[in-house]
């Protein structure tokens, strides 16, 4: 469904100079299942998200959306796809039920479909209450709420969360993460990026532990933790990245990040 | 690009404003307020400033006897200047006056009274010398003596009146309402005692004014109005149709950045086409009716305002303005609406957040005020070539409208709307190019002084230039010229000018593109083309070169036509003639074909080609070679058009050289071939009919259509070689022609 191969970007930055946010990574991701992205801030998880969804444009490499190239067709790599993340806001201006119907007529929904699927999931969703409310006026849980809604608007194939519970209460995170696995038990494709291991380990099937741009390990939360012999995920995942810090630094190419991540990985770990 | 996604966007967008309390009172509420406000308060301060008396001090004044008076006493002992001076008699108490004897000596004396204007004691003095009144009479006697002695000695003797002084001071507006009022008095004062000593000689009143003119305005009322509405109507149309156009756009693109919206809408399947439309005919809609209301509340208010100063007396110079004002307002505010509106939104996008979009508002009113300003100055008529200038055009086309002039207005319609059009194409193009980068939408604030920019060109720099560094090189390689213009005297001989083309085309436009190369690049090879082309691309070049002669030489022509004359290039052309043509030839050919062609198409195109489209790289290299040729109309319109063409031999070749070529063939035909045709082909009586010397007051000379026809179809043929060249292209543009090929294949 989701085909990433060598997937690089690049960003110009007035101090450090050109880094590479994106080192080429490759991924694949299926239908049924959910595919995770794990890693703390600066990963370079959003930026991957947003050339899947096309917001951005790679510097190197190829993404496929149930066959579409992210690059060439983007129009229609953006109808396969719902995308959430903590950067696509609510309008201030806008009721929900607007909000939602907007969406979905751009999605190029006809009135007799747009409309009983929005009851649905206004339903669903239990929206009926902020129906006539203005984006102005929601609390974070009713905004995360309404994106959702107008995400899955459209019954797209793929779904793309990124970092979608950060600033949520855990009642609101919780009632998101079962959304996300019921998608999931729908058939849908979906990937998930977050920094919660937690999350990770109960939501993901498949998983990829990301840092820097580079993607240190990848499979089931079983495949990794035989492979790296560690049943913890957060061990793991400490792990994985003072291993790739210890690298850096034995190749010269540390700075003041490499000393931080190295300190603040537990005693246990360290050789 | 779908219509219905454009109609979504623009209804949503529609809605969201107004919802918002602050647009609805800056399109809806302010001008409906506004214009009652200022007039009444207008008509307040107008009736102060005239109501406001002035203090005037009349120094050394003695009435003189036996003359007409220029001060009267009233009742209760204050004075005044005489009625009879007024033509209205309201205005005698707006004088208010006092008298100062003074024995000082002259200077002292009128040292004295520049001191009291100074300190503010007065707003003006009026200073009589000491000997004023004995002058005046010795005049009068001495006017009566020549009734007798009619002799030249007697005329002679004639004494001169002293003039007294009036102190005021400019700087002070009070004070020079006091002197004008003050002129008008002693003139009359003056005219009464010339008319009495007219009389004294028996002489009739009408001596010294044998007649008096009248006159009479052939304009109707209704054009005199036109022509007083023509002057205020476009600039104030155009001023709100900007306003109107930039708060919207800030609110739709950097507020929506703000709000973290953009993201969600570019995520949907609209593409970035439909939403920059979207938005564009959002802010185009509130731009109009910001406009219309402004206008609309103006025209009442001021009606009203009017209608009551007519009443009072005020004659009909100010009237309604012409009946169909309006329609002619509405047409030329469509276009003008669309280029501000997208001038506005491709700004506003640039903003991180509205407060930093409202810093763009400045620069964009600096570019626009002079073209809305330009055309009121007095004396701009529409011709040709005003027409082509964006905004002056439209203002000068709608100041005809309003003045009925209509036959004009449809001989310039054309040009001025193909103008207008091409703007409000290129402005929306811009701003949909800005939707399509990421360093504007995701742009973030950077941290870092100059020191920290410089390290970051130095390190970061790639093979070739980027859009940043041809922008940047093109401006420098303009700042350096303008600065330079100032500080070198123009050629006064045929040596002085081959110093000073060479040393310009040097100093400002190879070294400032080298220097560029060096710093901010790291392949100048690769940068500047220097590289080996097709064996006969070179030739070719030439050749095309030889064959578009005749055609650039019409196109100076009908420029000449559109363009008066510059009388620096007659000037130039006068120094030159005298001089050798191969050294002039020389010059002018290889100097600009090797320092020119290194820095625009090197360099400046080479950067643009990072844009992903040649042909808007060869547009934007051209718009900096006809700006580096900006001193003469004519030579920048044809280097524009010449760069053209030289762009695209260097992308089809892929090396500088065939360009240099062209460049150095075309800038030596056009001095060695010229005076050859000149000299020897137009008097030979075979040949004549090949060309003919330009009417007087052009210069230059002109082929025979046939020949120029000839000249078109082998640059066609050229053209069309060069076409089929195969050429290297930039990652940007290879990847442009990627998505044209799929989006083909999908089709």
């Amino acid at each position: 469904m989701i085909h990433v191969r060598g997937l690089a970007k690049e960003y110009a930055d007035l101090k450090r100079g050109k880094f590479a946010a994106l080192a080429g990574i490759s991924f694949d991701a299926y239908p049924g299942e959910i595919y995770g992205l794990l890693g703390p801030n600066g990963a370079g998880k959003t930026t991957a998200l947003r050339i899947i969804s096309t917001v951005l444009r790679p510097t190197d490499g190829t993404a496929t959306v149930n066959g579409f190239d992210v690059l060439t067709q983007p129009s229609q790599v953006r109808h396969q796809i719902g995308f959430m993340s903590a950067n696509t806001g609510v309008y201030d201006r806008m009721t929900a039920w607007e909000m939602v119907e907007f969406f979905g007529q751009l999605y190029g929904l006809s009135d007799d479909v747009l409309r009983p699927r929005m009851e649905d999931l206004f339903t669903r969703l239990k929206m009926n209450d902020i129906r006539d409310q203005l984006g102005a006026k929601m609390s974070t849980g009713m905004k995360q709420k309404v994106s959702i809604a107008r995400a899955l608007v459209h019954d797209p194939p793929v779904l793309i969360f990124d970092e979608a519970t950060s600033g949520l209460d855990v009642l609101v995170a919780r009632a998101l993460l079962n959304a996300v696995a019921e998608l999931r038990d729908q058939g849908k494709c979906v990937v998930f990026s977050t920094h919660i291991m937690r999350e990770a380990e109960k939501l993901c099937n498949r998983l990829a532990i990301m840092y820097r741009g580079h993607i240190l390990a990848e499979g089931t939360l079983e495949e990794l933790r035989d492979k790296h012999k560690e049943n913890d995920l957060e061990e793991l995942f400490f792990r994985l990245i003072s291993d790739h810090e210890r690298s850096r630094v034995e190749a010269g190419d540390a700075d003041e990040n490499a000393a931080v991540a190295l300190e603040v990985i537990p005693p246990s770990v360290k050789p | 690009m779908k219509w219905p996604n454009i109609r979504r966007i623009l209804v949503r967008e529609v809605r969201d404003q107004m919802r918002d309390r602050r647009t609805l009172f800056m399109i809806f509420v302010l001008p409906l307020m506004l214009y009652p406000l200022l007039g009444m308060s207008l008509m307040q301060v107008t009736q102060f400033i005239r109501e406001q008396p002035t203090r005037v001090l009349l120094l050394g004044f003695r009435e003189p006897a036996g003359f007409p008076k220029l001060v009267r006493g009233d009742a209760d002992g204050t004075q005044h200047f005489a009625d009879e001076l007024f033509s209205k008699v309201e205005e005698v108490r707006l004088l208010r006056l006092e008298l100062e004897a003074t024995d000082l000596p002259e200077k002292e004396a009128e040292a004295h009274g520049k001191k009291l204007v100074q300190d503010g004691a007065y707003e003006a003095v009026l200073y009589f010398p000491q000997d004023f009144n004995k002058q005046l009479s010795a005049f009068r006697e001495q006017l009566r003596k020549l009734d007798a002695d009619d002799s030249p000695q007697a005329k002679l003797m004639q004494p001169v009146v002293p003039s007294p002084t009036v102190f005021f001071n400019t700087a002070n507006e009070k004070s020079q309402l006091a002197y004008r009022r003050l002129r008008d008095v002693l003139d009359q004062w003056s005219d009464a005692i010339g008319q009495q000593n007219l009389a004294s000689r028996n002489l009739p009143a009408t001596t010294a004014r044998p007649f008096e003119f009248t006159n009479d305005d052939v304009a109707e009322a209704d054009q005199r109005r036109g022509a007083l509405w023509a002057k205020i109507l476009p600039f104030l149309l155009l001023i709100w149709a900007l306003t109107g156009a930039f708060y919207p756009a800030i609110d739709l693109c950097a507020g929506e950045k703000e709000r973290g919206t953009l993201e969600t809408l570019l995520s949907s399947p609209a593409e970035r086409t439909e939403i920059v439309w979207g938005k564009l005919l959002t802010v185009m809609l509130f731009s109009v009716v910001t406009a219309v209301l402004n206008i609309l509340s103006m025209g009442v208010t001021g009606a009203l305002a009017l209608a009551k100063m007519n009443t009072e007396g005020g004659g009909d110079l100010f009237g309604a303005p012409p009946p169909l004002a309006p329609i002619w307002l509405f047409i030329a505010l469509l276009p003008m609406s669309a280029l501000f509106s997208a001038l506005c939104i491709a700004l506003a996008s640039i903003a991180r957040s509205t407060k930093e979009g409202q810093y763009y508002l400045m620069p964009l009113v600096l570019v626009t005020m002079p073209l809305v300003i330009l055309p009121m100055a007095p004396g701009v008529e529409l011709n040709l070539g005003m027409s082509l200038i964006p905004v002056t055009g439209v203002v000068l086309l709608l100041k005809m409208m309003l003045e009925g002039q209509y036959w004009e207005v449809l001989r310039y319609a054309l040009p001025v709307a193909a103008v207008t059009g091409s703007c409000c194409l290129l402005a929306i193009r811009w701003a949909v190019d800005q939707f399509n980068s990421e360093n504007v939408l995701f742009r973030e604030s950077e941290r870092g002084g100059l020191g920290t920019w410089f390290k970051h060109l130095l390190r970061d720099r790639e093979d070739t230039p980027n859009v940043a560094n041809s922008v940047f090189c093109g401006v420098l390689i303009l700042t350096v010229y303008f600065f330079m213009s100032f500080g070198m005297d123009p050629p006064k001989d045929f040596n002085g000018f081959l110093r000073h083309a060479i040393v310009t085309q040097v100093v400002v436009v190879l070294t400032p593109a080298l220097l560029m190369t060096v710093i901010a690049t790291r392949s100048p090879r690769q940068t500047l083309l220097l590289r080996k082309s097709h064996w006969a691309a070179v030739p070719a070049a030439m050749l095309l070169a030889l064959a578009l002669h005749p055609t650039a030489l019409l196109l100076n022509y009908l420029l000449q036509t559109l363009y008066p004359v510059n009388p620096a290039l007659l000037q130039l052309s006068a120094t030159l003639e005298g001089g050798s043509p191969w050294l002039l030839a020389a010059v002018l050919a290889l100097t600009p074909a090797v320092c020119e062609e290194l820095a625009f198409r090197g360099f400046i195109l080479s950067g643009f080609r990072r844009l992903g489209h040649t042909w808007r790289a060869i547009a934007l290299t051209s718009l900096f070679f006809a700006l580096s040729h900006g001193s003469i109309m004519q030579q920048a319109i044809s280097a524009g058009l010449l760069g053209l063409v030289i762009g695209y031999i260097a992308v089809q070749s892929g090396s500088i050289f065939p360009g240099m070529a062209f460049h150095a063939v075309h800038n030596g035909s056009a001095v060695l071939l010229t005076s050859w045709v000149a000299q020897y082909v137009i008097p030979d009586k075979h040949w004549h009919w090949v060309a003919e010397e330009n009417p007087p007051g052009f210069i230059g000379i002109g082929y025979h259509p046939l020949i120029i026809a000839g000249g078109i179809v082998v640059a066609g043929a050229i053209l069309r070689w060069f076409s089929r060249l195969p050429h290297p292209l930039s990652y940007e543009e290879e990847l442009q022609e990627a998505i044209r090929e799929r989006d083909q294949a999908v089709a």
